[in-house]
């Protein structure tokens, strides 16, 4: 695989789409390089499902941009990309063998045997008409149709919803497959552990603005609590409060928490200079991290 | 390629750090020897369930420390010369590092001096034979 490591395959430039008074994405700008899992998060209405649809061209932004490989949307984007709405969209009628006929016909790239390989990972009943399956086989099928084209990017609303855990790791499997073969993913995902395994890069979305990205594995590095108590009530000190790199401060009698980032040397230095009885370092992970940014912590 | 590493994605060591450590430490206990050959970014990303960058990061800072050499077409493999002089040293770094840890912890506890020593003699004691060598501990 030779990827130019500055290669960037999708690249959003300020990205906005109001719904009269309502802004479901605000300004939204974000570099997706090649050959990466790009995980995006966010709570309930967050705008992650207007942001896939604005960059497919399944809704018109209000403004801003998005490139593909560079370039706007164009024909031959469609070839190589595949996209998997949250409700996969497919005919209830059908049968998942029809759909798998149907796709073949379709695309020029579509390969029945992978497909019928996919299926099969997925224990999918490809005789059954899809109004008869449940969600998750539904966006099993999907899926099956989503990846047997090979296409170098991929676009996945809620990938694994409806899946039980095995399933769900073959989603994963899949993407970090076709990352390793190059392509390059997008995906949303209720579930932090999914992005946390599979992602590189990842960011959060809360209401429509974007207010975390990054490499997942420098955020975790960088992200930081900082746990102190004290002999009393953990004191009020405007040095902390006007610190920059702390996110928030949480208090909670003689206990002080502050959320920082960057290796926190000063804030502690900071810290100390107040006499607590004990501080400490702690790590986050992507969820303890997720909830500082969403400031549902 | 048995599966001779694993990684917890859910704590918040990044992923690539665990696995320089657990390369080092193979290299270092020998379970890896000189010229062995590594599993393949993809093969490891697809095994593990993580992402293929944060392997072949992993496999870059390994190759920088000296530890893997790389030949493309070839795949990865344990360096043949001072790959476990150079691994057991990393592998001391660690060790420093919990160490300190240890320390700092007891210290934003509050323990004494005297205490944390203490506790040091009496983890020497059940580790370490009196001569200084590591136990051959059952439990370990």
């Amino acid at each position: 695989m030779t990827i130019q490591p500055d290669a960037l395959a999708i690249e959003m430039r300020s990205l906005t789409k109001s719904y009269g008074d309502t802004i479901a994405v605000n300004k939204l700008s974000v570099s997706i390089p090649k050959g990466s899992i790009f995980g995006l998060l966010g709570t309930n209405g967050a705008g992650k499902t207007t942001t896939f649809k604005c960059a497919l061209g399944l809704a018109r932004p209000s403004s801003g941009q998005v490139l593909f490989d560079g370039h706007p949307l164009q024909p031959q984007t469609f070839e190589s990309l595949s996209y998997m709405p949250e409700r996969p969209a497919l005919y209830e009628w059908m049968t998942g063998a029809a759909h798998i006929e149907a796709a073949r016909r379709d695309f020029s790239k579509f390969d029945t045997s992978r497909a019928n390989e996919l299926a099969a990972l997925f224990s999918l009943n490809l005789r059954k008409r899809v109004g008869t399956l449940s969600k998750g086989q539904q966006s099993a099928l999907g899926l099956t149709l989503a990846f047997a084209i090979h296409p170098q990017m991929l676009v996945l609303d809620e990938p694994s919803s409806g899946l039980d855990p095995v399933h769900q790791r073959h989603v994963l499997d899949l993407m970090i497959d076709a990352a390793a073969g190059g392509a390059t993913v997008l995906f949303s995902s209720h579930q932090i552990g999914q992005v946390e395994r599979a992602a590189d890069h990842v960011a959060i979305l809360h209401r429509g603005n974007l207010v975390l990205e990054g490499v997942v594995e420098d955020l975790k590095a960088s992200e930081k609590i900082i746990e102190a108590t004290f002999d009393s009530d953990a004191p009020r000190f405007a040095e902390l409060d006007a610190n920059p790199n702390v996110r928030r401060i949480m208090r909670q009698g003689r206990l002080l928490r502050a959320y920082i980032r960057g290796t926190g040397d000063g804030v502690v230095d900071t810290i100390r200079a107040q006499s607590p009885t004990s501080v400490r370092v702690l790590d986050q992970n992507l969820e303890d991290i997720f909830l500082v940014a969403v400031g549902e912590n | 390629m048995p599966a001779i590493f694993t990684v917890d994605p859910h704590t918040g060591v990044p992923i690539y750090l665990q696995l320089i450590e657990q390369v080092k430490r193979s290299v270092a206990l020998g379970v890896l020897s000189p010229g062995e050959r590594l599993p393949t970014v993809k093969q490891l990303a697809t095994d593990l369930t993580i992402n293929p960058n944060t392997v072949a990061r992993a496999y870059r800072d390994l190759e920088r420390d000296g530890v893997i050499e790389t030949s493309v077409g070839r795949g990865s493999f344990v360096s043949q010369n001072g790959a476990k002089d150079r691994a057991a040293a990393a592998l001391t770094d660690v060790a420093s590092s919990a160490v300190d840890a240890a320390v700092r912890e007891a210290k934003s506890i509050g323990l004494r001096r005297s205490q944390v020593r203490e506790l040091f003699s009496q983890a020497l004691e059940r580790w370490y034979s009196p001569d200084g060598d590591a136990k051959e501990h059952k439990n370990s």
